[in-house]
């Protein structure tokens, strides 16, 4: 008859893949015109690579939430090089928040323009990022290699198992 | 509504692999709540299993709703999700009882083998009922709420997304201990009496509120980033934190304190004091039926697959394609990504008969195109002769094999509509030619490289055509199924069912199927590799594993995928092209050679030959070289797989929607003969294609050393000797798999689209 509590390894391994993260790290904070900004970004730490750049707006009073804007950017790499984006909130996760993925090729410091259109008037802020070096991609995979070892081990494990159980 | 409201509410974050998991897991649970509502009616209730799914529901709704989404910003929703993993999920899951569900909702083989001799491992027992003992499981849920929510740990969480994961697991799984005891999960011995779980939930909920009371008293905020969060509608972070603390204290002890009053209520009835009873004990246990899964007794696919017309529509449909495709290849514009014949057969064929293979089985030569005009052409001259017994093995198929794959690097034949087009057309004169002066399916069985590639690979495919019941052919005296019968055909590739192990040489045409009288073969549901490790004779095959030609086969095929595979791949585009200038050739047709002569014939042949010579001297087996080393050359189909999925799925991915402007070019060209602008299709390249790509790489890997590890305890006596045999297939094996991780990761040539990855 199976035991509930060997529903232990089972239970580990699912866990790896329950639990999930929420939004990325505050880069920004700007009061601009009626505005205020502020820029996340995911992952946290930032590295170069494809990252989600996503920026709330709130009115200066009350900091309620602007949903209407259109809002564009423009990221420059340390040599000069410049990626367009334009932030949507079909995009975004957070229906709150514009949001773009975005390949950073480069690491080092990115500078940051953000262009705000709201009922014709034009607001702008200015910022940097730093962004570190792109992680070793087979690092970031690391479970598909430990996959197989863990996978006979568990095996071995078990072929033990059964000689016992015949010995018993 | 609100706009901002509404933009709240849709905030849902659904992450495929999580609703996968809920999925998969409701659908076990339901499957085993299906079979004990008969045998156990009182105990497993409808009530059960929408509790069940009611804590399914509430472990989406904490992870994937606009409360996960909002956690980074308000305190307050982060606290609602880790309530909601804490003191909602847990106790609603266990509610459902779902440990004799999950069980018996797994695959019996899974159940049995897999699981088996792990669930009755004794330390494992042990360690089981002391993570659930109460006096664990309080302190395990108790440190992990205080500990987590230390304002160092619960900013790791906010910063880093792999402690946010491991701090939601660490929750979830500390409150299914903790609720464990209270809720009594059969099969489970409490430890301590009934009554005792009200002291331990009020204990509970003391530490629950001496931390919410530290949150809503506090004068200062804790967690520094809700303190450089935006603020969302003019909320403080003082004022979220103390919401937060008032969250936590309020529905928390509700939760905690409710159980303990309805315990204390039961306690004081006459007769309840126990109230974990065990399970009454099943009087006729529904036995699962010993017939495999058979996809021709299916509700839908069942009658189609079974229609005697089936196979003779898809294949005219194939033909039809295939006539398009040639036409195109002829006539069209001789660039491959615009073009029928640069696209369909290199991107799409090759991939989804790949994925035909992993899910089903050997469904291009059922749908094969090639052999219906042989067929027509049979009514009206029926070949004479049998195929020459000298040559009645696989080494022409080998050779033709070897110089298909060296053809198609050595004249890109995937950049070339026109050789694509002569290939195809050829293919019809060859199997027209063959069979014409042949009987049987000569063409197919002797001389098809396609056909090789798939009846080897067809030996890990999951479905196998197969007899249903070997007592109904025991009786049989007409052998319809290989002689056939006034209305239908027997089998012409001589494979008789009764004696046909695996689906190695069968097409998969189910003529057996409409020939047998009894109705006895089917598609059924085998293991997939279970045919690698045979030795046994099957009939119109003899052994595999001592068949010379077979190994010859399956080391071009296995190799081939790796040299294939990296003939795209830039570091070796890049190593050939300097090789190219540093020699002074005109052409790279000398180097393709060289290098597919070393990568399918000789370094295959020097390694296999050093392995089974390895595995003879170090085990000193009597064993003859040749029987060992066919037989292990076989179980290194499943990782030679591996890499052909991996490969063929990485171009079908990407340039799946290439299909589309191709032939809106070809209708537009044929029907009023315009030529339409050129759009070169994008290729779209997501980013669960490398994980993809690795779990084939992982599974094939373990399938081989699987097979190997089973076929090594033929020429072994013992555990030690076995290793010792399979180590050097094995370490060959790993070789393959760390050469197909390698190539995963290279910038790649993406044929067919004129792009690089």
């Amino acid at each position: 008859m199976p035991k509930p509590k060997l529903l232990w390894p089972v239970a580990i391994i699912l866990a790896q893949t329950l639990a999930w993260a929420d939004g990325g790290a505050v880069q920004l904070r700007e009061e601009a015109g009626p505005f205020v900004i502020t820029v996340f970004t995911a992952p946290a730490p930032l590295s170069a690579g494809p990252v989600d750049i996503s920026l709330l707006l709130q009115n200066r009073n009350g900091l309620e939430p602007v949903l209407d804007a259109s809002v564009s950017l423009i990221l420059r790499d340390p040599s000069g090089a410049e990626i367009p984006a334009r932030l949507t909130r079909e995009q975004a996760q957070n229906k709150l928040l514009y949001a773009a993925p975005v390949t950073l090729a480069k690491s080092g410091k990115w500078q940051l323009d953000i262009t705000i259109l709201k009922n014709g008037e034009r607001t702008s802020a200015k910022g940097t990022i730093d962004v570190a070096p792109a992680p070793e991609m087979t690092a970031s995979y690391w479970s598909y290699i430990a996959f197989p070892p863990f996978t006979i081990m568990a095996f071995v494990v078990r072929e033990r198992l059964i000689r016992r159980r015949k010995k018993g | 509504m609100d706009p901002v409201a509404e933009a709240v509410l849709a905030s849902w974050t659904l992450d495929l692999k999580l609703v996968c998991l809920l999925l998969a897991v409701a659908a076990l649970y339901l499957r085993g709540w299906l079979c004990l509502r008969i045998e156990l009616p009182r105990t497993y209730t409808t009530g059960k299993l929408i509790v069940f799914a009611g804590g399914l529901f509430t472990v989406l709704v904490a992870l994937a709703s606009p409360v996960d989404v909002f956690g980074g910003l308000l305190l307050e929703a982060h606290m609602i999700q880790h309530l909601l993993l804490i003191m909602l999920a847990p106790p609603l899951l266990l509610l459902g009882q779902p440990v004799l569900p999950l069980f018996r909702g797994l695959p019996r083989w899974v159940f049995k083998d897999a699981l088996g001799p792990f669930l009755g491992w004794r330390e494992l027992k042990q360690i089981g009922r002391a993570m659930v003992h109460p006096v664990v499981s309080w302190f395990a849920l108790a440190a992990a709420i205080i500990v987590w929510h230390l304002p160092r740990l619960y900013e790791l969480g906010l910063h880093s997304q792999a402690w946010h994961r491991a701090e939601h697991a660490c929750f979830f799984w500390a409150a299914v201990a903790f609720w464990w005891p209270v809720i009594g999960v059969w099969p489970s011995h409490p430890a301590w009496p009934r009554w005792a779980m009200i002291p331990y939930l009020v204990a509970a909920d003391l530490v629950n509120t001496g931390l919410s009371a530290v949150l809503c008293f506090s004068d200062h905020v804790i967690y520094s980033s809700y303190q450089l969060a935006p603020r969302l509608w003019g909320i403080s972070a003082l004022d979220d934190q103390s919401a937060a603390g008032a969250i936590m204290w309020v529905p928390g002890s509700i939760v905690f304190l409710v159980p303990a009053v309805i315990l204390g209520m039961r306690a004081l009835e006459p007769g309840r004091a126990s109230i974990i009873r065990p399970l009454p004990r099943v009087k006729n246990p529904r036995v699962l039926p010993k017939v495999p899964w058979d996809l021709l007794r299916t509700p839908i696919l069942g009658p189609i697959f079974r229609y005697r017309y089936f196979r003779r529509c898809v294949q005219a449909a194939m033909l039809l394609l295939a006539a398009a495709i040639v036409f195109d290849g002829f006539f069209g514009p001789q660039v491959a990504p615009m073009n029928l014949a640069g696209v369909l057969p290199w991107t799409h064929w090759r991939g989804l008969a790949v994925i035909a293979l992993l899910m089903a089985g050997n469904l291009f030569c059922m749908a094969c195109p090639f052999t219906l005009p042989r067929d027509l052409a049979r009514k009206f001259a029926p070949p004479r002769y049998r195929w020459p017994r000298q040559l009645r093995s696989k080494w022409i198929a080998a050779g033709l094999l070897a110089a298909y794959l060296w053809a198609y690097e050595a004249f890109s034949l995937w950049d070339s509509p026109r050789s694509t087009a002569w290939i195809i057309l050829g293919y019809f004169i060859a199997a027209l030619a063959v069979d014409s002066v042949f009987k049987g399916a000569s063409f197919c069985k002797y001389v098809c490289p396609i056909g090789q590639f798939h009846f080897v690979h067809a030996l890990v495919s999951p479905l196998q055509v197969k007899v249903r019941e070997p007592a109904v052919c025991g009786s049989c005296r007409t052998h319809d199924c290989i002689r056939g019968n006034h209305r239908q055909r027997g089998c012409e590739l001589n494979l008789f069912q009764p004696k046909k192990l695996g689906n190695f040489d069968c097409t998969f045409c189910l003529d057996c199927v409409q020939a047998c009288p009894q109705q006895n073969v089917g598609i059924l549901r085998v293991l997939p590799g279970a045919s690698l490790r045979e030795d046994r004779p099957s009939s119109g095959i003899g052994r595999l594993n001592r068949r010379p030609d077979v190994a010859a086969i399956v080391l071009i095929l296995v190799f081939g995928a790796f040299v294939n595979a990296a003939g795209m791949t830039e570091p070796v585009m890049l190593w050939m092209h300097q090789w190219h200038s540093r020699l002074g050739l005109s052409s790279m047709v000398p180097l393709v050679t060289a290098l597919y002569a070393a990568g399918l014939l000789i370094v295959p042949t020097m390694l296999v030959a050093a392995c089974g010579w390895f595995s003879l001297r170090w085990s000193q087996t009597n064993s003859a070289w040749k029987e060992l080393t066919c037989s292990f050359a076989l179980t290194l189909v499943p990782v030679g797989f591996a890499m052909w999925l991996a490969h063929f799925s990485n171009h079908l991915v990407a340039g799946w929607s290439t299909a589309i402007p191709v032939f809106e070019r070809f209708f537009s060209q044929v029907s009023s003969g315009t030529f339409p602008q050129a759009s070169f299709p994008q290729a779209w390249m997501p980013s669960w294609l490398p994980s993809l790509e690795l779990i084939f790489l992982d599974l094939g890997l373990l399938l081989t050393l699987y097979a190997a590890w089973r076929v090594a305890h033929r020429f072994a006596d013992g555990e030690r000797m076995a290793l010792t045999v399979v180590s050097p297939w094995a370490a060959l094996a790993c070789a393959l798999f760390a050469a197909g991780f390698w190539i995963v990761f290279q910038p790649m040539q993406m044929r067919g689209m004129m792009m690089m990855h």
